[in-house]
């Protein structure tokens, strides 16, 4: 019981500085992205324009969003894909994944720093930037292409937000409500000992020198 | 706002609504409008042109020596401020050369894509007669009219808005023809109802096949529910060498967007976040439990 304790009190760093910067320089425009995309989208969301600026400044703001989007992405890709290799624990743990969503995780096999969900959302959001990007340059100037490349470019940018989406509202609730510590493990960086020997194991053995 | 054709607006005379429902038409209903392009008796004046820049007060493109523009016809093709022009094109025939001229700007389709593609409420409204036209007030410069438009007509100027021939509705809804049907010289435009027009450009085609173009056909692609510009081409064959696609419809790529993906989208968005309340009202937040406690 005490070193349970002791473990709570225990901080241990989960996100750096620049961990936390690029998460953030990439999630504060998706938010203005998905929302402003949304009202695009669907005309039930059309609404939402005059909010995010009025209907003509929220498409336009949607594209420059879109560039600051496209390098927090890269960056990203640059600090994370090394970390998200799926092995075959993840694969294991994927298609066991109802044990995770019932909140049994010793069911599973013990995740390292990243579990193969969130993995998973890495490479969704990698893959999906990369679809947005380039379909997006191409629907910004439609003019230059041929009329066959912007519908399918238009095409493939709802698809990929259709996917990437979904994505992102599982990973909006896990970061919150869904697996408290979270949200505070992105704005201080900071994890208590007990929390990453509970979710991460094979990551708390390590930090740990276990 | 998605609801911009709520019952008040069939009073305004509208058939469709960009990203809205189409307005129930049973209480009134109106004769299509048509113009009947008569190739065969177009002598290439550029009149039309001249009086639509007159009417809609437009500005065209020039072409300085700097940015030369050479042939017959007055640029490469529409602009902002150019929303009909003539198309000249010399072709090889079997009979010899023909030059095909063609007055081309917005068909005005029954079926309009650039509607169809719209996001934006009530950007783009299709009258009861069939003229199609376009709202600046409710577009939001997306450009999606033009990846629905089958015949590459709307352009967009500086201020991110698009332009296009509007069938002069403001001459129309006053009993006037549109301003080119009024200048035509040689009576190649008539303008009236689609149903007479029709009459009118197949009996125009029996004289046509009579003197030897035997090829010659009405056209009005059924791919977009037929055209409010409708023309007689001699060699209807061959509408490609008057710059007319030969099989004009909507992109199936726009249909899979407008249709079946966004479907797709509303369940798979909507499942998620229904999924994740359900989670948590089932299961409860993946905490850091007891069970760690206690076995600490």
């Amino acid at each position: 019981m005490e070193d349970v304790k002791r473990l709570e009190e225990i901080e241990v760093e989960r996100f750096s500085r620049f961990d936390r910067f690029v998460h953030w320089l990439t999630a504060v425009p998706f938010v203005y992205l998905f929302l402003s995309g949304l009202g695009m989208y669907s005309s039930k969301f059309s609404w939402l324009l005059p909010f995010l600026g009025g209907r003509e400044f929220s498409p336009w703001l949607h594209k420059w969003a879109g560039v600051v989007f496209a390098i927090g992405v890269f960056l990203m890709f640059i600090r994370w894909a090394k970390d998200f290799m799926l092995d075959s624990d993840d694969i294991q743990w994927l298609s066991n994944v109802k044990h995770y969503i019932k909140g049994e995780e010793e069911k599973l096999p013990e995740a390292g720093k990243y579990n193969a969900g969130q993995k998973v959302f890495g490479w969704l959001v990698f893959i999906g930037g990369a679809v947005f990007l380039i379909t997006g340059i191409v629907m910004w100037f439609p003019e230059s292409f041929t009329p066959a490349i912007v519908r399918l470019s238009i095409l493939l940018h709802e698809i990929a937000f259709i996917v990437v989406g979904a994505g992102f509202i599982v990973h909006v609730y896990m970061g919150t409500i869904g697996v408290p510590g979270s949200l505070s493990s992105m704005i201080t960086g900071k994890v208590s000992a007990l929390w990453a020997m509970a979710h991460h194991p094979k990551w708390f053995r390590q930090i740990m020198g276990r | 706002m998605a609801t911009v054709t709520t019952e008040g607006t069939v009073g305004l005379g509208l058939r469709r609504v960009s990203a809205s429902k189409a307005p129930d038409q049973n209480i009134k209903k109106s004769d299509q409008l048509a113009i009947l392009v008569d190739i065969s008796s177009c002598i290439g004046c550029k009149a039309c042109e001249a009086a639509c820049a007159q009417w809609h007060d437009l500005k065209p493109p020039l072409h300085t020596e700097e940015k030369l523009f050479t042939g017959y016809q007055s640029g490469p093709g529409l602009a902002p401020n150019l929303f009909m022009y003539m198309r000249f094109q010399e072709v090889e025939m079997d009979k010899g050369l023909v030059w095909a001229i063609t007055k081309y700007q917005c068909m005005h389709c029954a079926d309009p894509g650039c509607l169809k593609a719209c996001p934006s409420p009530g950007a783009i409204i299709q009258y009861t007669n069939g003229i199609v036209d376009f709202d600046h007030s409710k577009c939001i410069g997306c450009k999606f009219c033009l990846s629905g438009c089958p015949f590459d007509v709307p352009r967009y100027d500086a201020n991110n808005k698009p332009w296009k021939c509007n069938f002069c509705v403001d001459r129309v809804s006053n009993g006037l023809e549109p301003m080119c049907v009024k200048t035509c010289p040689t009576n190649a435009l008539h303008f009236g109802t689609k149903e007479e027009m029709l009459i009118r450009a197949n009996k125009l085609l029996e004289g046509l096949k009579k003197r030897g173009f035997d090829k010659a056909a009405v056209y009005d692609p059924p791919g977009v529910g037929g055209t409010g510009y409708i023309y007689l081409l001699p060699h209807g064959d061959k509408p490609e060498i008057y710059g007319l696609p030969k099989e004009a419809s909507i992109s199936p790529l726009v249909s899979l967007w407008k249709g079946p993906v966004k479907l797709i989208g509303s369940i798979v968005l909507w499942g998620t976040l229904l999924g994740a309340f359900l989670q948590l009202i089932l299961f409860g937040p993946i905490k850091v439990g007891k069970k760690e406690k206690k076995e600490g």
